[in-house]
């Protein structure tokens, strides 16, 4: 297991220098430049520019100035904002917490409802509750993400009022961050009411972000039981005289999960995405949002930052799958 | 009374209308104690009609039968979960291929514990113990060490000799063996075969096996049953099946024997292959391999019929001597 461990760490290291490269890069790859850019439509006199240059650093060669900023992100430097001058990390701590809700809420959501359906239908192959379900993953999967926010939105909460519109909580409350996990803090905090308060913020928006990762989970864990219930073993395990329901969550789900969790994993990337416009179209206070602003404002750190920050996150959490995929398949685990 | 009594079994897949018969009428019983053994090609029926004692004929394959008892129990109209107490307990089966049967995600102890846990109960420190006993019993070096191995780390013949210690776990009185070795090298498989041999012996349990291997059933079996595209077409005493074979297709599998091959410069086989879903011929389902068919075989299928103390599907069943009665020569085609 150990080596099992080391080797997919070795694995990341060099995903690690690449993506540093990547978003270092990008900032010299834009056709314009960033200097010019806060200037903005005054312009700037060359002797500023220089200066301006040399502050930034801007005019070393390029590969000390990599350096340099690799030496800044190993020890969680990344910059400061051009716009409201406080580090780029310190501001991403503040709203990570929100998007790490969300997405949580949003695979959660995914899982649980994803995995049984893929279940059901596998079982009912064939029949109207497979081709009900699946037609279901399929609409749900060709739906873009903002449509089906707005749609959940008219709905819910301009027809039926059941939910509010955007934001984490009602203005009616104070809720100081501890945890920055507002479902956690509300439900510590003495004001009554904030917890339910934000738990029906996070409803859509878990809602509008989870239906992909859903769809697709339902569609890879049906393939999957499929594929594992025509195996000689569940015959097997059958021919025990187990009941149908054992042979199918214990002897069948455990096999069919093996892809299904590489899949997840997969999905955090696409949460990632989905989550830009989902905090975008709910004003969720989360690095979606705020690197959709720091994009329309041109704050070059703060894009960099961000998505290096997010690129590192999916890492660690394919990292997090390749591991409960070792525990769960003996086969991994046990190869040299 | 028989401990197993199966009375015109017939297995269907396909379509209502146009149905295709894996199993066709098939009739036998076994006793407590005995060894049957069901031969016939590939494509004959011997795995479909065993699963459907079993009770694992999954939709859309439907099964009939006039009779199906175990025990002086009807299978066929019992609660799935009477059935399920006896399916793995009272009837055990081991299949094909040893390298698929075994679950990848559970340990070998984890697999034959279930077993026990389902059917008897008891502590897990007591199933543990019976775990151990078990693997002993079916030959398994060092079995401590092997009882939290997973089964990708074992060889084939392990993997055969745990299946086996599954199927037996509950000691139940009638094993289904299905070609048990035919996935298996050919210096493992007698182990395997004399180990459910001596299992057999050792508890009384009435043992069906099942293999292509003709003169593997003439040692072990008590009785032979042949099987043809679904159909019996022969069955009787292992003994005087093999002194005397009463149908034609059972003297071809008799004479490709290489023992019997003496004196020929190469193997005798049939030619031809057994007859599948689409290409049934309307009369006898052998009449296109079989050297004895005439114009009423093609045209006419023959049902089983006593013949000198066996059953036998042939409207010319043999002499002593080989040869067709009743037809008179020149009549072939
Ligand atoms: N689930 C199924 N659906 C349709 N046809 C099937 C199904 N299972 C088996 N058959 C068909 O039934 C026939 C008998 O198959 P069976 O597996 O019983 O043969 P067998 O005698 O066990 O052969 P083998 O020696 O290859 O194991 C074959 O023609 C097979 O294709
Ligand atoms: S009925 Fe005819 S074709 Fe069929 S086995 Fe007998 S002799 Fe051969
Ligand atoms: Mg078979």
């Amino acid at each position: 297991m150990l080596g099992f461990l080391l080797r997919r760490l070795g694995d990341v290291i060099p995903t690690f220098f690449g993506v540093t490269i990547l978003v270092f890069l990008m900032i010299h790859l834009i056709p314009s430049d960033p200097i010019q850019m806060r200037a903005g439509e005054r312009s700037i006199d060359p002797e500023r520019y220089a200066e301006l240059q040399k502050e930034y650093g801007f005019d070393r060669p390029l590969v000390v100035q990599y350096f340099d900023y690799l030496g800044g992100v190993l020890q969680g430097d990344l910059g400061e904002s051009f716009v409201t001058k406080r580090p780029v990390i310190e501001e991403f701590a503040t709203l990570f917490p929100a998007t790490i809700e969300l997405s949580i809420a949003g695979i959660l959501f995914a899982v649980i409802i994803g995995l049984p359906l893929g279940v059901i239908a596998a079982i009912n192959r064939g029949k109207w509750l497979d081709h009900l379900t699946m037609s279901l993953s399929l609409t749900g999967y060709s739906m873009p993400i903002f449509w089906w926010a707005l749609l959940l939105i008219m709905f819910f909460s301009t027809t039926l009022g059941w939910t509010p519109v955007s934001g984490r909580l009602s203005i009616m409350y104070y809720i100081e961050p501890t945890t920055g996990f507002m479902l956690i803090d509300t439900l510590i905090s003495d004001e009554k009411g904030a917890f339910i308060s934000a738990l029906r913020h996070l409803i859509l928006p878990t809602i509008a972000l989870g239906t992909i990762p859903m769809a697709v989970i339902a569609r890879m864990t049906r393939s999957s039981m499929l594929e594992v219930l025509g195996e000689e073993y569940i015959r097997v395990a059958r021919a025990k005289g187990l009941a149908p329901m054992r042979v199918i969550m214990v002897h069948a789900l455990r096999n069919a999960l093996i892809p299904v969790i590489t899949v997840i994993g997969l999905q955090v990337g696409v949460l990632f995405a989905g989550a830009i416009l989902t905090e975008t179209i709910f004003s969720w206070p989360g690095i979606g949002k705020w690197i959709v602003e720091a994009l329309n404002r041109r704050d070059y750190p703060t894009i960099q930052g961000g998505i290096l920050m997010i690129a590192f996150v999916v890492m660690g959490v394919n990292l997090l799958v390749d591991l409960m995929y070792g525990v769960i398949n003996p086969r991994i685990r046990h190869k040299r | 009374m028989a401990l197993l009594e199966v009375k015109n079994l017939t297995v269907e897949f396909g379509s209502e209308d146009r149905p295709f018969r894996a199993v066709d009428n098939v009739s036998y019983s076994v006793d407590r104690g005995e060894v049957l053994g069901i031969v016939g090609e590939s494509g004959s029926g011997k795995s479909v009609s065993s699963l459907a004692v079993m009770g694992l004929i999954d939709f859309p394959g439907r099964v009939t039968a006039d009779s199906l008892t175990f025990d002086g129990q009807d299978l066929l109209t019992m609660s799935p979960g009477k059935r399920r107490a006896i399916t793995g307990k009272d009837i055990g089966m081991i299949f094909q291929d040893p390298m698929s049967a075994l679950n990848p995600c559970f340990t070998v102890e984890a697999q034959i514990m279930e077993a026990l846990k389902v059917h008897e109960g008891g502590s897990k420190k007591e199933r543990r113990e019976r775990t151990l006993d078990l693997l002993n019993q079916v030959g398994i070096p060092d079995p401590k060490s092997r009882m939290t191995a997973y089964p990708h780390q074992l060889s084939g013949g392990m993997s055969q000799r745990i299946v086996i210690a599954m199927a037996i776990a509950c000691n139940p009185r009638l094993l289904i063996a299905d070609e048990p070795t035919t996935a298996l090298d050919v210096t493992i498989q007698a182990q395997i075969i004399d180990l459910l041999l001596k299992l057999q012996d050792d508890s009384d349990m009435a043992l069906i096996l099942i293999t292509h291997d003709l003169a593997l059933v003439s040692e072990a079996a008590d009785r032979i049953q042949v099987m043809y595209a679904g159909q019996l077409f022969e069955s009787g005493p292992a003994d005087s099946i093999f002194a005397a074979p009463r149908h034609p297709y059972t003297q071809a599998l008799l004479e490709a024997l290489p023992e019997r091959s003496e004196g020929h410069d190469r193997l005798r086989t049939i030619p031809g292959v057994v007859p599948g879903q689409y290409d049934r011929p309307a009369g006898c389902l052998l009449a296109p391999r079989c050297r004895y068919a005439n114009d009423r075989c093609v045209a006419e299928r023959p049902d089983v019929g006593a013949y000198n103390g066996r059953d036998v599907r042939c409207f010319y069943p043999l002499d002593d001597r080989g040869q067709p009665t009743g037809q008179t020569t020149g009549e072939t085609v």
